[in-house]
């Protein structure tokens, strides 16, 4: 996502694999829930490949979308979440990940590679 | 990030001790019991809360364990970074990190890390007992 915010056109999975290193097979895989979400969108054609689908996403939506929501502890069907203390422990972490990746866009991700390219950085 | 049993059951168990603190030393039967917990799990957990300085034990009949410090004093990150060895988003660059790896890395998982530090380094484990904290959230 980060590399797709960085490009201006349409990216094929090859070009998207050789920035990333991810492989193309595993690449075409994460396309269907990042499409699933809205968060990408596939064009057919010479000039096809994919792109964001909007410009305001954020990591918490990549990350919900590709793996789900994130869950430190597996208290969802408990029957002591009432009277748990450290239950609150888990929710706090919840929450403190949540509202953090929430704040945390794909195109500001993308400005810092751009700069540390640009300052030589690789 | 998921917390293993190791680190859910050593807090319920470090919890059930500060809550009973005024009661001497706790068995780990009776933990095992209160909190439907296996005792045999709760043996391996207490020695490394004990070794990491959490808790002390008392031998003998009317033994079990007390807690090593004031509960005020116990920070659940210390506990969780003990627990967990190491509780963190960010994983070391591999060799042939690329740069979208290393900006993902240094600008969102590294400060993930230093955010859910922030809060577990100022959350004791008197206040889990009190619950008074729970009104940080949102």
């Amino acid at each position: 996502m980060v590399y797709l915010a960085t490009c201006r056109e349409n990216c094929s999975i090859r070009s998207i694999s050789e920035a990333t290193g991810i492989s193309s097979g595993y690449l075409e895989q994460l396309m269907i829930p990042l499409r699933r979400a809205g968060l990408v969108q596939a064009e057919r054609g010479v000039q096809g490949g994919y792109r964001l689908a909007k410009a305001d996403i954020t990591c918490k939506e990549v990350l919900a979308a590709s793996e789900g929501d994130f869950e430190p502890a597996p208290c969802k069907n408990c029957t002591r979440t009432d009277a748990c203390k450290t239950h609150q422990i888990w929710s706090l972490l919840q929450s403190a990940v949540v509202d953090f990746s929430s704040q945390v866009t794909i195109l500001e991700l993308a400005s810092h590679l751009v700069e540390s390219e640009a300052g030589g950085g690789i | 990030m998921k917390i293993s049993t190791r680190g859910r059951y050593g807090l319920r168990l470090l919890v059930d001790i500060a809550e009973h603190a005024n009661e001497g030393p706790i068995a780990l039967t009776v933990v095992a019991k209160r909190q439907n917990l296996s005792e045999k799990y709760l043996q391996q957990v207490a020695l490394l809360l004990t070794r990491g300085g959490f808790l002390t034990s008392v031998k003998g009949s009317g033994g079990g364990y007390l807690l090593e410090r004031k509960s005020e004093e116990i920070m659940i990150y210390d506990v969780l970074d003990l627990l967990e060895g190491n509780i963190a988003f960010e994983e070391p660059p591999g060799s042939e990190e690329n740069a979208i790896e290393r900006v993902i890395r240094l600008h969102f998982y590294q400060k993930l890390d230093q955010e859910v530090k922030k809060v577990f380094e100022g959350l004791s484990l008197c206040e889990v007992t009190k619950a008074q904290w729970f009104t940080y959230v949102i």
